[in-house]
């Protein structure tokens, strides 16, 4: 009762905080939370025609098919290796790359530097795939260098050994210079007479580098890789997707691709379902185990 | 305090009644109203059911046109043409996964079109949960064109398809009355060679040396490409039709091998093919790109002039003929590749071909009398043969424009034009596609025209009808990755570009039983088996 009529006093203080919130949370229940009630389906025969209510339960069938198809074991591999390159290579990209752009001193340049980066975000996968392609065929940059090398054509993007690395590469080329955006504000929050007493007490830029913008930028990465750690399996199907061809299915078929063959082509919204909510349980345990090693071992968390 | 509790509950007190009451009569009101309207409209349309125009939603495959709303130029057309109103919205197509989903997404919440273009084996579903009509017994009487345009042994297949097991007819399927697709050569390269059309195999290694090493497009550049085909091993059947492997735009299919229904994929001819091009491949005779290239990557390589050899739909050769000469000045000659004869094999190769098409409409079974006549009339109108010219040429000023008499085909825009119906793509026969042919020519293309016209007829020859003709993709319930190819585009192409040896093939046979194929194939034969070929 006494909660409830704070709550009240606050609201009525600062009810224009309360309304900027609002069209948030109305998103969220919307859009987040009443769409988690159609998991459901993901234990059903789900048709179209019967709808969710009358539709047949069928307990964990979707499940049993998805751990019984004899890709599986490939195709969680996969995921497992990518959402692994994908959280120890490109993860710290930004961060490094935050950290050079800081030191660069002329504004003009800096700029410029920062623009030419962030333009690759806005063009789709399916764009960056078509470049990719490209440069890599026989008449692309690539093979034009090797054979001013005397090198012979190498195809490589239907060759299962590049793939991943095109993987990172691609992931790299588009996301990175926009993922420094939140370290770059993180660093020009800091406080510059921290560096001021640096630069007196004899500090080079590399050891304020360090010892002071480092260690000040680690909560921010923290909590960027708990929420990065949320989706571990889910690795973008557009970038795989667009990148894949049956010559690299052995190294690049992962669970969103397989999702979309037989799942979503098929019509099969129940599997299609199962296998989503399969992923979100995986990327929730992860966040949830991590949270408490970090909460442990430097006391901060998401939570 | 009290005194506004009770003042309140008077108030209620003497409201009620009233409210009841005003409840009551107005629905009164409203039922004598809703009656007298739905018999004043029942009288309207038994009066007037000819002149009046009754508009269906119809949906059908759309790469990237315009939709048809109403009272737009083809709405109209239509209405003129066909005597029923047809809408289509725009719908993303994407290869047909697109148009599904979007198709299911209006199917979930109650808004089926009233005709349409069911996808990827969608109206066994529908016909098994009653939601499109059958048709048996409409056709006759309500499409008595389409009733008989479509051959009596088509509609046995369909029969024997229906998927509620009771030889009813769900679906209208498109029917082949001629074989589209081909191997094609450079004619004009072999004459520059002093070379001969290439009669078997090791005649057409020769040609395709030649055209790799000696220069036949005369730019100084060895930059021919003697062959090849498009990702997932697709679109270069003329390198397997010679082993007698059925395959239908380079995806395999059914046929007899060893005396049983058997899927062209996993059978001993196809592991001689795969070796021939793979072959082929080591010996850089087809494009080394041929499993990056995407339709406009294949498309853009054939019309700069440096393709020697390809697969294609015959009767549109004359668009990469236009492009050659726009590109390089060359009249440029494709004419048909005869199926090769292949040492070590006896039997007679073959280009593949299929009389029963897949299902192209199905009609609502949510929807009125009224809609449901009507529906049957578009379905009738399209069937008929008299309508497909002006179906052809589309909208005045949109599509043709009109001089001296004349009508032009207009250049293709996306942008601007309608999407149109192409009922002689779904029904059409060679007669019909000849004369459209040489409608649509004008005198400095006529060439072009001629030569699709030539090679349209010459590839007849070549063509068998296999044994699967008309399998429902029922038969791949429950195996989605052996319906849509996956382990075959797998295995293929790694064999063909030489990470995996010719032996692997057998591995490759193995998987596809284990993991379904045997299964699928059973379904098959005893499909087959209750055919009574």
């Amino acid at each position: 009762m006494q909660a409830t009529g704070r709550f009240y006093q606050h609201a009525r203080k600062c009810w224009p905080l309360y309304l900027m919130a609002l069209p948030g949370l109305v998103f969220l229940i919307v859009l987040r939370y009443i769409p988690l009630g159609g998991s459901i389906i993901a234990f059903q025969d789900y048709s179209l025609f019967k709808g969710i209510a009358d539709s047949p339960w069928v307990g964990f069938k979707h499940f049993k098919i998805l751990f019984d198809s004899p890709d599986f074991y490939r195709i969680f591999a996969n995921t497992l290796i990518l959402g692994f390159l994908k959280v120890v290579v490109i993860f710290p990209v930004p961060l490094i790359l935050a950290l050079m752009i800081n030191e660069v001193r002329a504004v003009l340049l800096k700029k410029g530097i920062q623009t030419a980066l962030y333009i690759p975000h806005f063009l789709s996968w399916v764009i960056i795939a078509g470049i990719a392609f490209d440069m890599f065929s026989l008449n692309g940059i690539f093979n034009t260098v090797r054979d001013w090398f005397g090198y012979a054509p190498n195809l490589i993007m239907q060759d299962e050994r590049y793939f991943r690395w095109i993987y990172v590469f691609t992931s790299i080329w588009r996301e990175a210079g926009w993922g420094t955006i939140i370290y770059l504000a993180a660093i020009s929050a800091m406080d510059p007479q921290i560096y001021e007493s640096a630069t007196i007490d004899g500090a080079s830029r590399m050891k304020q580098i360090r010892h002071i913008t480092l260690p000040l930028l680690l909560p921010t990465a923290l909590v960027l890789f708990l929420i990065n750690l949320g989706s571990f399996l889910d690795l973008g199907f557009d970038q795989v997707f667009t990148l894949l061809t049956p010559m690299t299915y052995s190294v690049g078929d992962i669970i969103d691709t397989y999702v979309y063959r037989s799942g979503i082509q098929e019509a099969r919204y129940s599997f299609a379902t199962a296998v989503g909510l399969f992923q979100a349980i995986i990327g929730f345990v992860l966040v949830y185990v991590f949270n408490r090693i970090s909460k442990k071992v430097t006391g901060g968390g998401l939570w | 305090m009290l005194r506004k509790k009770i003042f309140g509950s008077i108030m209620i007190a003497a409201l009620l009644p009233g409210i009841i009451a005003g409840c009551s009569s107005n629905n009164n009101e409203n039922a004598g109203q809703t009656n007298s309207a739905q018999t004043t409209n029942t009288e309207s349309t038994q009066g007037a059911t000819d002149d009046k125009l009754v508009d269906l939603e119809v949906w059908w495959a759309n790469t990237g046109y315009k939709g048809i709303e109403k009272d737009s130029p083809l709405y109209k057309q239509y209405a003129d043409l066909l005597g029923v109103g047809v809408t289509s919205p725009y719908v993303e197509w994407n290869g047909g996964t697109d148009y599904l989903n979007t198709l299911n997404m209006k199917i979930a919440a109650g808004e089926m079109p009233n005709v349409f273009l069911p996808w990827n084996g969608n109206e066994t579903d529908l016909a098994k949960n009653g939601a499109i009509a059958d048709l048996t017994e409409l056709l006759p009487e309500y499409a008595p064109n389409l009733w008989k345009l479509i051959p009596e042994d088509v509609w046995n297949v369909v029969k024997a398809n229906d998927p509620t097991g009771e030889g009813k007819i769900y679906w209208i399927p498109g029917i082949k009355g001629y074989e589209r697709t081909t191997g094609m050569i450079r004619k004009d390269w072999l004459d520059t060679l002093g070379l001969q059309i290439p009669k078997t195999q090791d005649e057409y290694i020769n040609v395709l040396k030649a055209f790799k090493e000696q220069d036949p497009n005369g730019n100084g550049i060895a930059d021919e490409v003697p062959t090849g085909g498009r990702q997932n091993a697709r679109w270069m059947d003329h390198l397997f039709n010679m082993y007698g492997v059925a395959m239908v735009e380079g995806y395999p299919d059914w046929d007899i091998y060893n005396g049983e229904l058997t899927y062209s994929a996993v059978s001993p001819n196809m592991k001689d093919a795969l070796a021939f091009i793979a072959k082929l491949y080591k010996e850089q005779l087809m494009d080394q790109e041929t499993f990056l290239n995407d339709k406009a990557a294949w498309d853009g390589k054939v019309d700069g002039n440096i393709v020697g050899s390809y697969f294609q739909w015959a009767e549109s050769s004359y668009l990469h003929l236009g492009l050659i000469e726009q590109s390089s000045g060359v009249k440029a000659d494709f004419s048909v590749l005869p199926v090769l004869e292949a040492p070590g094999y006896e039997g007679q190769g073959f280009i593949t071909t299929k009389q029963v098409g897949n299902p192209e409409w199905v009609v609502s079974a949510q929807q009125d009398d009224e809609h449901l006549k009507a529906s049957l009339k578009f379905l009738d109108g399209i069937a008929d043969q008299s309508k497909w010219m002006d179906i052809y040429w589309g909208a005045e000023g949109m599509h043709y424009s009109v001089a001296d008499g004349k009508k032009t085909k207009l250049p293709d825009d996306k942008s601007t034009q309608q999407n149109r119906l192409t009922p002689y793509d779904q029904f059409g026969n060679i007669e019909f596609k000849e004369q459209l042919l040489t409608e649509s020519a004008s005198e400095s293309d006529k060439w072009q025209f001629e030569q699709s016209i030539r090679n349209m007829k010459d590839l007849q020859q070549y063509v068998k009808i296999i044994a699967g003709d008309g399998l429902p993709s029922t038969v791949y319930t429950d195996y989605p990755d052996i319906k849509n190819y996956t382990l075959w585009y797998e295995y293929a192409t790694k064999i063909i570009i030489g990470t995996y040896s010719i032996d692997k093939f057998d591995e490759f046979v193995d998987k596809w039983n284990s993991s379904g194929g045997a299964e699928v194939t059973k379904r098959a034969r005893e499909w087959y088996a209750k055919l009574g070929k």
